[in-house]
C-alpha cells in the first residue's frame, strides 16, 4: 500500500477514537481486534525512521505487562469463586494490614479477569505507540503551538541523540572484544560506560555549541517553514475512527 | 570583516596561553587558512569569531574580536547566527533534523524569518551546493561528504557574511574533499564571502588560501601570505618539501605553479624504471569470497585476497566503499554472509581473547573506544597484566612512540596524536601478527604522521609483521605502504604496488607525483634518493 502522507496529527486523533472505543466496548476480543487493525495499518505505512520501531517496542513491552500483571493478580487479588487450577498457600499478614491475601486458591476466572483486563489496558497503550510510530514527532511538533515548541525542540533532539548513542555502543563493544576483552558482566559494563559517557558528554557540547551558534534560542518567536495543511484524506481517516467510536 | 585586537586566551586550570596578543585584520572574501600542530589552539581561534570561546567553553579573553562592527564579547554567539556561519570538526554531531531540508531551515526559523524568504533561500543553497537530489534524504543515510556539504548548506542558508570551518576534509576521500575545497573556492570568489579554515592536510588547500596564520601552541601566531609562513615553518605539505629538497629558491602552492618551477630541474633528468620490491610468499591473511551484507546492501561482494608476511598494505576507496567492513571482517567481528577470512589458517571469527590479542590488533576509527582506564598509567598496567608481561612494558612502548606523555594524565586529556600513540602501544604489547589501522590519521599533524609511519615500517620490517591500514590520506599511502588494494562497491578494483595503483589514478595521486610525472615518484624520499643514484 502506498505510504500516505497525513497531517502529524490525524493518526493521533485516529489512535485517541479507536482508544476511546475499546475502553467503551471493554472485551477482550474487540482490543485484540483493535491492536491486529493498528498493527497492519503501522506495517503498511511504516518507514524506515527510528521512531517507526517504537510500534514493536510496544507490543514486547505490552506482553511484560500483561505477564507480570497475570502473575500479581493471582498472587494478590480479590479471590474470584470458580473452577481451582491449583492452589498457593495463604501468606499470613500481621493484623494491621486487614483486606489484604496473598496466595489462596487460583481459579480459572480469577486468571482469566487478570489478563483480560491487561489486554485492554495495554491494547490502548499499543494503539497510542501506533500513532506515535506512524507519525515523526518532529513534524507533529510543527504543529503545536510555539510555547510547547521550544520545550519540545529539546526533546525531539535528546530523542535523535540517542539512536546515535546505540551505535557508539555497538562501536565500542566492538573495540574491546577486539583489545580480547569480555563484553557482558559487570566490569565490561564499566569498560563500555566510561568512553561512552565521554562521548556522550562531548557530542551534547558540540550540540549545543552548534544549536547556539546557529541562533537558537535566541528569538522568542519562531517561524515555520512550510506550514503543515490539513486536507481531506485527513478527514476521512479521523471520520473513520469516530465512526468506530461511535457505534461502539 | 573579522579584526582581532590584542587579543589573548586563557583556560581555566591551564598554564598555558592559547593566544598571546593576536591582532589580525581578515577582509572581505579573504579565505585564511589557519595552520599548527594538534592541539595547540587552532579550533579555539576559530571558536573566538563567533564567540563560542569563551561564551560557550569559558576561559579569559583579553582584547577584542568584533566581527562587521559588532564585538563578540557585546552579544551570544546566536546574535551573530546571521553574520557568521559555523562549521565543527564533526558536522554530524551539529545535527539537529532528521532530513536535510529541515536541517537548511532550523537556523531560519530560530532567525524567525519569513516563510517565503525561507523557501527561496532553501532553493538557492540547494542549488549552490547540489544537493537537490538530497533535499529528502535523511541525514544519517548520507556519505561523509554529502553530510559535509549539508552542514555548510545549513551554515550558508542564513546568508552570512563568514563561514567559519574546522577540517573540512578531514574525514573525506580525497574526490570529496576536491568538491568541498573547490565549492569553498567558488563561494569565496562569487560571493565574495570570507571563509576561515582549520586544516591539518594542507596539500590540497593551500593553493586556495590568500593568508595562512600559524599558531604554534605556546600563543605565538604568524601571519602572512602562503608563501612567507611555508618558507620558514616547520608545518609543511609535502610539496613545500619538493621545493626545499631539490633547491628550488622560491616555493609553489599548486601543482601547476611547481611543475613550471621545476621544468629544468626534470628536464634533466633521465626517466627511471619503476623498481619492483619483492615480497615474502607467506601467506597471513587470507581472504576468500567474502561478503557482507547489511539490510540487504552488500557492503562487501565476494571479495578475494591474500595479506603477505611484513606487508604494508593500505585499502583506499570512497566514503562508504565497504574499507572498515573488510577491516572488521579481518578482525573477526563481522557478521559475514559468506566466505572466510584466515589469520595463520585460523578463522578470525573464532579468536578468543589473549589468542585474539596476539593474532590481530586493531585501531579503530576513534582510538578512544579502545580505552577506559582513568590515567595513562592504568591503561598501561592493564594491557601489561592482560599480555602477563613485565609491568611497565606498556608504558615503555609508550615512550619509545610518543616521549613525555605523563603517567598521571587522563586519556581523554592527551591530544588526538598522543591519544592514537597509547591505543598504539596498548595494541602492540601483545605483538600481534596483524595490526589493523582504521583511518589513523584523522586530526594528525605532519609530525605526528611521521611519526606513526616511522613505527608502523618499524613494526612491518623489523617483527616480520603485517599492517593493514584504511585511510583516505594519499601521501600517507605514498610514504608507508608497499602493496595498495583499492575497493569501490564492495569490490577490488586495483590491487599492486603502491606506485602502480597510485600513479593510475590522477585523483588518489600524490601531489609529489603530479608534480614529478612522468617519474614514477610518490614521495619526497623517491625524489631524494632518485637524484643521489643518479649523481
Amino acid at each position: 500500500m502506498k505510504r500516505l502522507s497525513l497531517h502529524p496529527l490525524t493518526w493521533w486523533i485516529f489512535s485517541a477514537a479507536i482508544a476511546i472505543a475499546v475502553s467503551r466496548v471493554n472485551s477482550t476480543w474487540f482490543a485484540l481486534v483493535a491492536v491486529g487493525a493498528m498493527a497492519i495499518i503501522v506495517f503498511s505505512q511504516k518507514d524506515s525512521a527510528p521512531w517507526s520501531k517504537s510500534f514493536g517496542w510496544s507490543l514486547k513491552l505490552a506482553l511484560w505487562i500483561i505477564a507480570i500483571r497475570a502473575v500479581m493478580g493471582v498472587v494478590i487479588g480479590v479471590p474470584i469463586p470458580g473452577t481451582v487450577i491449583f492452589h498457593i498457600p495463604i501468606l499470613k499478614l500481621p493484623h494491621w494490614m486487614p483486606g489484604i491475601r496473598i496466595g489462596g486458591d487460583v481459579t480459572r476466572e480469577r486468571l482469566f479477569s487478570s489478563i483480560s483486563e491487561g489486554i485492554i489496558i495495554c491494547a490502548i497503550f499499543v494503539i497510542f505507540a501506533a500513532a506515535a510510530s506512524l507519525t515523526s514527532p518532529h513534524r507533529l511538533l510543527r504543529v503545536l503551538p510555539v510555547y510547547m515548541y521550544e520545550f519540545g525542540v529539546t526533546v525531539v533532539i535528546a530523542t535523535s541523540v540517542l539512536p546515535q548513542l546505540v551505535a557508539a555502543v555497538s562501536r565500542i563493544r566492538m573495540a574491546q572484544r577486539l583489545r580480547g576483552q569480555q563484553t557482558s558482566g559487570v566490569r565490561a559494563f564499566k569498560r563500555i560506560a566510561i568512553p561512552l559517557l565521554e562521548e556522550s558528554l562531548a557530542r551534547c557540547l558540540d550540540l549545543a555549541a552548534a544549536m547556539d551558534s546557529r541562533g537558537y534560542g535566541l528569538s522568542k518567536k519562531r517561524s515555520r517553514y512550510r506550514p503543515i495543511q490539513w486536507k481531506f484524506i485527513d478527514s476521512a481517516v479521523i471520520a473513520m475512527g469516530l465512526l468506530v467510536m461511535g457505534l461502539a | 570583516m573579522i579584526k582581532f585586537s590584542n587579543v589573548s586566551l586563557v583556560y581555566p586550570n591551564s598554564t598555558t596561553t592559547v593566544i598571546e596578543d593576536l591582532t589580525l585584520e581578515i577582509a572581505e572574501g579573504e579565505l585564511v587558512l589557519v595552520i599548527g600542530p594538534t592541539g595547540s589552539g587552532k579550533s579555539s581561534l576559530l571558536r573566538l569569531i563567533n564567540g563560542l570561546v569563551p561564551h560557550h567553553t569559558g576561559g579569559i579573553l583579553a582584547g577584542d574580536i568584533s566581527v562587521d562592527g559588532v564585538s563578540t564579547s557585546s552579544v551570544k554567539p546566536g546574535a551573530l547566527a546571521h553574520v557568521i556561519g559555523i562549521v565543527g570538526q564533526n558536522p554530524a554531531n551539529g545535527f539537529v533534523a532528521d532530513t536535510v531540508e529541515e536541517e537548511l531551515v532550523f537556523g531560519m526559523e530560530a532567525l524567525n524569518l519569513s516563510n517565503d524568504v525561507m523557501r527561496k533561500r532553501v532553493e538557492e543553497t540547494l542549488d549552490l551546493l547540489s544537493l537537490v537530489p538530497l533535499r529528502n534524504r535523511a541525514l544519517t543515510t548520507l556519505s561523509g561528504g554529502e553530510q559535509q556539504r549539508v552542514a555548510i548548506a545549513s551554515a550558508l542558508v542564513a546568508h552570512p557574511k563568514v563561514l567559519v570551518l574546522d577540517e573540512p576534509t578531514s574525514a573525506l576521500d580525497p574526490i570529496a574533499a576536491e568538491e568541498v575545497l573547490s565549492i569553498l573556492h567558488r563561494l569565496v570568489h562569487d560571493l565574495s564571502l570570507t571563509v576561515v579554515i582549520a586544516e591539518h592536510k594542507l596539500e590540497r588547500v593551500i593553493q586556495f588560501a590568500d593568508r595562512i596564520v600559524q599558531i604554534n601552541g605556546s600563543g605565538n601566531a604568524s601571519v602572512g601570505t602562503p608563501e612567507e609562513i611555508l618558507m620558514h615553518s616547520t608545518i609543511v605539505p609535502p610539496i613545500v618539501e619538493l621545493a626545499r629538497a631539490i633547491g628550488l629558491e622560491g616555493i609553489g602552492v599548486s601543482v601547476r605553479e611547481m611543475r613550471r618551477m621545476t621544468q629544468n630541474f626534470r628536464d634533466s633528468l633521465s626517466i627511471e624504471a619503476k623498481e619492483t620490491t619483492s615480497q615474502s610468499n607467506d601467506v597471513i591473511v587470507d581472504i576468500a569470497d567474502l561478503t557482507i551484507a547489511y539490510q540487504g546492501k552488500k557492503a562487501l561482494n565476494t571479495l578475494t585476497a591474500k595479506i603477505y608476511e611484513n606487508e604494508i598494505v593500505a585499502i583506499m576507496g570512497r566514503n562508504g566503499a565497504g574499507k572498515s567492513s573488510l577491516l572488521r571482517a579481518m578482525a573477526g567481528v563481522s557478521e559475514n554472509s559468506s566466505g572466510y577470512v584466515k589469520i595463520h589458517g585460523v578463522d578470525s571469527q573464532t579468536l578468543q581473547r589473549k589468542i585474539r590479542r596476539q593474532t590481530v590488533g586493531y585501531i579503530p576509527q576513534e582510538p578512544s573506544d579502545l580505552l577506559y582506564g582513568q590515567s595513562v598509567q592504568q591503561e598501561c598496567n592493564q594491557a601489561d597484566s592482560d599480555n602477563d608481561i613485565q609491568p611497565g612494558t606498556t608504558f615503555e612502548i609508550l615512550q619509545k612512540l610518543i616521549p613525555g606523555i605523563s603517567e598521571h594524565v587522563h586519556p581523554r586529556d592527551l591530544s588526538e596524536g598522543q591519544r592514537l600513540g597509547l591505543a598504539l602501544s596498548v595494541v602492540l604489547s601483545s605483538n600481534p601478527h596483524l595490526l589493523i589501522l582504521d583511518e589513523p590519521t584523522r586530526g594528525l599533524d605532519y609530525q605526528a604522521k611521521r611519526v606513526l609511519t616511522k613505527i608502523l615500517i618499524d613494526f612491518a620490517r623489523v617483527f616480520n609483521r603485517s599492517v593493514v591500514i584504511a585511510t583516505h590520506d594519499v601521501e600517507l599511502v605514498a610514504e608507508l605502504a608497499s602493496r595498495t588494494i583499492f575497493i569501490a562497491d564492495g569490490e577490488i578494483v586495483a590491487d599492486g604496488p603502491t606506485v602502480d595503483v597510485l600513479l593510475s589514478s590522477p585523483a588518489f595521486a600524490p601531489q609529489v607525483s603530479k608534480i614529478m610525472a612522468p617519474q614514477p615518484w610518490l614521495t619526497v624520499a623517491d625524489v631524494v634518493a632518485a637524484i643521489e643514484s643518479q649523481k
